[in-house]
């Protein structure tokens, strides 16, 4: 058995993939460490992989999806205990984070200081970024304010939509995860403060890019750079973006970027009477938008 | 129909044409990001939305129940 670590207990919350990995990775490493382990899933997926994880190599498994249950749970924690947050959106009571027999840290989607709060894989790239990464921190009171244990970058290519790239932060968090783990259990992090602006400004949840809205004389690549901003797939974060076409308002269901030459195909073949439009991008691209007259 | 759709599902995960489990996600064949690309790729082709309430791990355990998801949803 590995002794080096005091902690007694580790509680993994959190879903999706990095939180699937997470879990795996501690669970394979407890009987070296010693540690008893409990999952806890606070927010449903619907392709939520660690339940069935939990199921095979028998781990506690509890979904706790009210806010105050889940304080008043994590607040009976009396062993040693590690809280391992990933991909949570669940903000840690302070009196949870001051308790002396628990530690938490927390894997957020941006370089912190910079894009705390959330979506933060929207911000950086409505805002045009060319780099991002991942930071682990220990949590504090603070929204993200804590210290940094380790962080990765990555580039934000030129058409990535949010999902892309939150799928390729969440590998860099699994491997960061992997690679700061034994220096974690042990206590021995050199850790570093964060050192942000006095004005740097938290994203909330209800913030929406360009508050959800184009126009269509917008620079086609700031429509495309939005539109992949807030592409989840089927994931309803955000509202569908809206514009107004030929006076009326519709919202966009759908978009791609094709060569110019399929474009000029398409629209000979009628495709604009049938919810397309199509905008210049330049490099002989166009984007290509399906929209639907919105339904007051 | 069919064909088109096995050719997007194995340009996204060539595993899942080989598959004949009931679990792909379970299984670790494909994950929720395969799932976006995949439901991305048969709106455009097809020219249909897919509803957020059919985004399902039912509807995507196998190759037959996407191909059967779209066949209910081009007969809407």
């Amino acid at each position: 058995m590995n002794t080096n670590t005091s902690f007694q207990q580790v509680v993994i919350i959190g879903y999706g993939k990095v939180t699937g990995e997470v879990l795996q990775y501690v669970y394979d490493r407890k009987e070296e460490y010693g540690y008893e382990l409990a999952f806890i899933e606070h927010e449903v997926h619907p392709f939520g992989v660690t339940e069935n994880i939990c199921r095979q190599n028998k781990i506690s498994f509890e979904r706790i999806t009210d806010k105050r249950k889940l304080a008043a749970q994590l607040d009976k924690l009396t062993k040693e205990t590690l809280i391992i947050s990933a991909s949570n959106n669940f903000l840690f009571p302070a009196a949870l984070v001051a308790k002396p027999n628990v530690t938490i840290i927390n894997f957020h989607n941006a370089l912190l200081p910079d894009y705390p709060g959330r979506n933060a894989p929207t911000w950086v790239i409505f805002m045009g970024e060319k780099l991002t990464g991942i930071t682990w921190h220990y949590v504090t009171a603070g929204v993200d304010e804590g210290n940094i244990i380790i962080q990765k970058q990555c580039e934000i290519t030129g058409d990535m939509k949010a999902y892309e790239l939150t799928e390729q932060l969440m590998e860099l968090a699994g491997e960061a995860f992997r690679e700061s783990f034994a220096d974690i259990m042990a206590r021995r992090v050199q850790a570093r403060e964060q050192g942000f602006a006095k004005d740097r400004r938290m994203y909330r949840s209800y913030e929406v890019p360009s508050d959800g809205f184009f126009d269509l004389t917008d620079e086609p690549e700031d429509i495309y750079r939005l539109l992949r901003s807030v592409d989840y797939g089927k994931n309803d974060i955000f509202p569908l973006m809206r514009t107004v076409m030929d006076g009326q308002q519709v919202q966009i269901l759908r978009y791609r970027k094709i060569t110019a030459d399929k474009a000029k195909s398409e629209q000979d073949s009628g495709q604009e009477d049938k919810g397309f439009c199509y905008l210049p991008l330049g490099e002989n691209m166009v984007l290509k938008l399906k929209y639907a007259s919105i339904i007051v | 129909m069919e064909e088109k759709i096995l050719e997007i599902l194995g340009e996204h995960c060539e595993e899942a044409l080989d598959y004949d489990g009931d679990s792909m996600m379970e299984d670790g064949i494909i994950d929720s990001f395969t799932v976006i690309n995949v439901i991305s790729d048969i709106e455009d082709e097809f020219d249909i939305e897919i509803d957020a309430k059919y985004v399902v791990a039912e509807n995507f355990k196998n190759k037959e129940a996407i191909i059967a998801l779209v066949q209910r949803l081009l007969e809407e």
